[in-house]
Parts: structure tokens; sequence; C-alpha cells
């Protein structure tokens, strides 16, 4: 049996199927979390469930990337049951999509999520009302607390092997009377396996994506017109907007018969959440939490990465006493030895704390109050607030943000964001940042590149806007209350995410540390530097050694202070490299090529043009930088 | 006409008319956000930032474009 999980972003759908499945996605307190759906099989007993994890949507009615995917999986009719999970706090607005939902005629089980927070509103939902009205079971759920879980199976199965179908709502006379004429002249063949009567109430709102598909039917398409031509004129406005005021008011009936309204309770919540969003104390609370996030990172980051490395050192530093260091085995273990300890730590100590600290903030729902926060400045560089997202998740990894770049609506500004986002030093940039200007130079120095970073990209979005005008609407989007994160959830979502560093990068660094050994071997690194060297030490004013180094810095940024140690062969790299050095080196690491992971994601979001031209912006960019770096810096 | 932008904080107000495209519509209706809803102006932010409102008990956080978009009617 096929379980698909719908709901309105935020609702709790990725908690409630983490809770089934065990770990598999990721959930967050701000909406759009889940981009992609997961799909997972559950054995209870004899039985195997497969549920469905799809992106939230608002409403079928395909506005962004993440509703046409759930709506394309609904309606190739794969889901033998649908759940409705609902945020019962926000039950009047999230009724809408029942109602749509319904209409697909699919068995349907409503869950009633965040029961409690519903209660706290002041809202007393009458579960066997709502249910007599739909004709489908209805459960209340607390998800984050694992309470009523164990009622999704029953209930499903319930509601399948009944074939509950969720009884239709009907408009008023009229609009009815118009569903139903469209209705009749939709041919059969026409997205077969989805009911005539959704189809034709989707056209009457004028959905994109259906008018598109219907262009090869004159007739329906006249009638369509024709008749939301009438609407227009007998109701005195656009018909999109007649149907869903319709659906609003009968959302406002069903909401009214089934729920009590008392009062709130004021909570110390609220007066939270009043300080964190203030005009004035938003901001300075704003710089506040991010800069301890920082400092936790590198504070714990740095007790952890000392010892690793000095036993890793030591090893490789006794490595000649076993093996002959001419031999090749000599040099397939030292790159191996480099590629792990790279990982274990470089990365790893730096990466638990950030993904614990970003945990928090979006458990918490922080990051919603941050893009409104943010919004009056992301609009001076082109974007607005939603953006701030994929950059702040950017400073951990490149890849979830430009994953995250699904959240915003418009593809111009997708592109934009996506394309600065690669220039935020991500959690393996910072190590070079420390690891180089951080440890010889000085944290002056260091706080100095980050602030030139985010100068940088600024200019960047300024400029980007110049060529791409901004036409978006600008920001609209729900601020979910805030939320207490629960510890299992923040230990699980470290994991879930280390894993896919584990998984993924660690491989490639070890894979790359031995091929540089072996290029080593076979004298062939000599070889590349000479390719490299007009630009590396022309242009950049940069050791000859180091251009390697930079080319293995597209597999993981990292790699490129790594193999310095390793190119130069010494602990001590002012012994090597001036100040200079050390800080063009640096900025040109930070804005050249994307690591390939990052370019992975960047094809997966906008395609290989668009991948392509953000590489190539990001070589000039680099090339640019660095060299203004190397005139400034040597003339002071 | 008064437009969300024109409303001071922690007042309520009835919303007459949307202009703007279709795509705009649709997304205030998803969120709740309907031609005779009444909302609350929980805050705005400073230099022309976004609005903060309650409608239905929920919190949108509108940018300054799209809430001079939406006319209404200051309620007392």
């Amino acid at each position: 049996m096929k379980i698909a999980f719908l709901g309105q972003p935020n609702a709790g759908k990725s908690t409630i199927f983490n809770g089934l499945a065990g770990y598999k996605t990721i959930t967050a307190n701000f909406p759009g979390q889940t981009v992609n759906y997961t799909i997972s099989k559950v054995r209870l007993g004899d039985e195997i469930f497969e549920i469905v994890d799809l992106p939230g949507i608002y409403s079928l009615t395909a506005l962004d990337k993440a509703e046409i995917e759930t709506r394309n999986f609904i309606l190739s009719g794969r889901a033998d049951v649908v759940i409705n999970i609902i945020d019962a706090s926000t039950l009047s607005r999230s009724l809408e999509l029942t109602l749509q939902i319904a209409e697909l005629q699919v068995p349907m089980v409503i869950c009633l999520n965040m029961i409690d927070e519903a209660k706290r509103k002041g809202l007393d939902i009458n579960s066997e009302k709502l249910s007599k009205i739909f004709g489908v079971p209805v459960i209340e759920t607390i998800a984050n607390k694992g309470i009523g879980l164990d009622k999704i199976f029953i209930s499903a199965k319930e509601a399948y092997f009944n074939q509950l179908i969720p009884k239709i709502q009907s408009f008023h006379k009229d609009i009815e009377n118009y569903i139903s004429e469209i209705e009749k002249i939709i041919p059969g063949n026409f997205i077969p396996k989805v009911p005539r009567r959704y189809l034709a109430i989707k056209l009457l709102e004028g959905d994109r994506e259906l008018f598109e598909e219907i262009k090869i039917y004159n007739d329906l398409q006249n009638k369509v017109h024709k008749i939301r031509e009438e609407i227009k004129i007998s109701h005195g406005s656009p018909a999109d907007t007649v149907i869903s005021s319709e659906r609003h008011a009968l959302t406002m009936n069903i909401f009214e018969e089934v729920t009590k309204i008392g009062e709130p309770t004021k909570t110390l919540r609220e007066k939270i959440d009043d300080i964190l969003t203030n005009k004035y104390l938003g901001y300075p609370f704003l710089i506040f939490i991010l800069f301890m996030i920082f400092f936790m990172v590198f504070e714990i980051g740095k007790i952890i990465e000392e010892p690793i490395i000095s036993i890793f050192d030591s090893f490789i530093q006794k490595l000649p006493q076993y093996l002959s260091p001419e031999s090749f085995s000599f040099f397939i273990v030292k790159g191996l030895l480099e590629g792990f300890s790279g990982g274990l730590g470089v990365a790893i100590p730096y990466l638990i704390p950030f993904f614990i600290g970003l945990t928090i903030l979006e458990d918490i729902g922080y990051l919603p109050r941050m893009a409104f926060l943010m919004d009056t400045i992301m609009h001076r560089i082109g974007l607005h607030g939603k953006s701030v997202l994929p950059f702040i998740v950017s400073y951990g990894c490149n890849v979830p943000g430009v994953m995250a770049t699904r959240i915003l609506e418009s593809p111009r500004d997708r592109f934009i964001t996506a394309a600065l986002s690669v220039f935020v030093p991500c959690a393996a940039r910072t190590t070079v940042i420390f690891g180089l200007v951080g440890a010889y130079i000085g944290g002056v120095a260091t706080a100095a590149l980050y602030f030139f970073n985010i100068l940088i990209i600024m200019i960047l979005g300024a400029i980007f806007t110049k060529f791409i005008p901004e036409i978006t609407p600008g920001l609209i989007m729900e601020i979910p209350p805030l939320r207490i994160p629960t510890f299992k959830n923040m230990l699980m979502k470290t994991w879930l995410r280390l894993k896919d560093f584990m998984l993924v990068a660690w491989p490639l660094l070890v894979i790359s540390s031995v091929i540089l050994s072996c290029l080593e071997y076979l004298q062939l690194d000599i070889f590349l530097n000479k390719i490299f060297s007009p630009l590396v030490s022309w242009l950049l004013g940069l050791p000859e050694k180091s251009g390697i180094t930079l080319i293995f810095g597209i597999l993981r940024k990292e790699l490129s202070m790594i193999m310095l140690f390793q190119a130069f062969d010494t602990t001590n790299l002012s012994t090597v490299m001036t100040k200079i050095q050390m800080i063009i080196f640096t900025i040109f690491i930070i804005f050249y090529i994307p690591c390939i992971g990052t370019i992975g994601a960047l094809i997966k979001e906008l395609g290989t043009k668009k991948t392509i031209l953000i590489i190539i912006i990001s070589i000039f960019i680099a090339l640019i930088l660095s060299s203004i770096a190397r005139l400034i810096l040597s003339l002071l | 006409m008064k437009t969300l932008v024109n409303i001071n904080d922690r007042k309520k107000a009835k919303i007459l008319k949307i202009s703007g495209g279709h795509r705009i519509r649709q997304h205030l209706q998803c969120l709740g956000i309907h031609i005779g809803d009444i909302v609350t102006i929980k805050k705005s932010s400073f230099l022309g930032g976004p609005v903060l409102l309650e409608i239905n008990g929920c919190d949108v956080a509108l940018g300054k474009g799209i809430a001079s978009k939406i006319e209404v009617e200051e309620l007392e």
C-alpha cells in the first residue's frame, strides 16, 4: 500500500514521516523545507507500507517547483491513500487544501497535527464532526512528541480497505453549473486518471500548466475562456478570485462548525518573538546570534581538531620507518592518511558544531524571522528576505544552500541567489581562511576577509540586478510560531547531514589525496604546475608549487590548503609563503569555481547552461579580485 | 485609498481589494489572505521593510511591494 503525506508547508509532514520511518528526511521550522520527495518502506507485522513524504504545498494550483512536483505525484495516481496532514493551529487556512485534495477522490485520512498548539491558541476542534463532514477518518497527533502516530497506519488501512473517498463539498449553485458545463466537454483521454470535476475547477481557476495542455482542444479552450469571462462579469472579479472566495467561504463554514474558539493563552513565547522581530532590538540580536554560532563553531572545532591532527601527523612522520620513502606504496599510504586526516581532523570538527547550531536555529523557527528582518537589506541587492535562508545554509555547505533556493518563487530569484550562494565561504573554505589567514596572520585579517566577502556578494547582487531587473513580487512568507527543539531531532538531523558529508565528500577527499600522491610519485605535479604557472606565478604572484593545490580545490575546497602542506612538504607555511601570498591565495580559493558537489547541485537546480555561466563568472571574479588584492597589498 | 502600508501597528483592517497579477493573488490566497478578511498589523519594520500581519491566527510577512497592493479599510 502506498501512502502519500500531503499538507501545507510546516504542518509537520517530515516530522511524522521520520517518526514512522526512522530518520530519513530533514525537518525544520520553516516553510518549504522538504524539496524532494522521500519514499520509505515500513514493515508493520506482515505488512509493508510505502510512505511518501511530499513537499508541502499551499494549494494544488502549481506555483513553485515543489508544488509542481507534489501535484504531479498525486495526479499520476500512484498513491493508494492520501494522508492530509494539517497544522491544527492553522485549521481554517489548511482546510482549503483539504477541499482540493478531496476533489481528487482518493481514499483520505485527515491528520490534525500539533493539536497542543491549537489548544494553546484557544481552538477546541471536534474531530468527529470533521470526520462526518468529509466522510473520512480524522486523527489527532503531536508529532514531535510522538503522540498519536500509531493511529496513522490503522486509519490509512481503514480508509483504503473501505475505500473512504472524501465527500465533495459543493460551491454555490451558479458556480456548480459552470463546473459541470466544463466537466462535460473535457475529453476522456485528457489526464485520464484524474476526476473531471477537479480538472474543470482548475481550468476555471486559470491553472497555467493545464492551460498549456488544453491548447490542442479548441472547443474546450474556447468554452473555458467564455465561462471565465462570464464569471468575471457576473461576479465583478476574476474567476480565480471567485473560486478561491467560494472555497474560503466553504472552509470558514466548516471551520466554524467544528471549532469552538476560546481565549489564546499569552505565553512567554510571544514576548520573546516580539523582541526577536523588533524594529530596533531585532538586529543586535540577529548579529549576536550569528556571532555566537560562528564563535561556537570555531572554538569547539579547534578543541577537537588539534589532537586529531597531531595523531595523524605523528603517524605520517613515523611512516618512513616502516616504508621506504622512495617506494610507490609509501606515497599511497601517505595519500590515504592525509585524506583521512583532512576529513576527520579538519572538516568534521567544524561541521558538527555548525550543523548543531543550524539545526537549533531552524527548529526554533528563527530563520523566517531573519528573513523578515533582512528583507529591506536584501532588496538593496535586488532580492528579498527569503534569499537569506540559502545564504545562511551556505555557510555550512554550498550544496544544501543551492538546494534551498527552491523555496524562492521566481526563476530569476533562484538563479541570482544560487549564483551568489556559491561565493559564500562554506565550512570547507572557512577551514582554509582560518588555517591560513587565521593561523598565520591573525583574527583581524580573518574578520576583514569575511567582511570583504559579504561586500563583494552585495556588489555582485547589485550588478546582477542591473542585468536582470527585479520583477518579483517580493516577500510573501508565513512566519511559523516559535517552537522548542527536541534534543533527539537535533542529534538525528546533525547525524543525517554529517552522513552526507562522510558518504559523498570524504571518500572524494581520500581519493583526491591519493591521486595527488601518485602524481607526486610520477613527478607529474611539476608538469601540471608548469602549465598553470603563468596564471599562478605571473598573474597572482603565488609560488609555482601552489598551482596543483588550486586544481584539487575544485574537488573539495579545503583540499587546497591541506595540499599546500603536502606540496611544500612542510608543516609551517610561513616559511614558504609571504603573508600577502596567503591572502591572495585565500581570496582566490573563496571565489573561484564552486566545488564538484556544488556544481552537481547547480546543474540539478538550474540546468547545465546556467551552471557553466556561474562557473565562468566565478573564475573571472576570482582572478579580478585576487589581482586587485595583489596590487593593493603590494602598495601597502 | 489606504493600503496595508498606511495602517499603524496593532490596528485592524479589512481587505477590500488585492491588485496585482494572477500569481500574487493566488499566492496570497494560499496563505489565507482573501478579500473581506480582517487582518491585524502586528508590526512593520523600518526603512520601508516588510509588514507582519496576523490573519486567522497565523503570522504572515509581506514585503512592502505587496503590502502596498492590498487596499484596506481601517477598523476603529
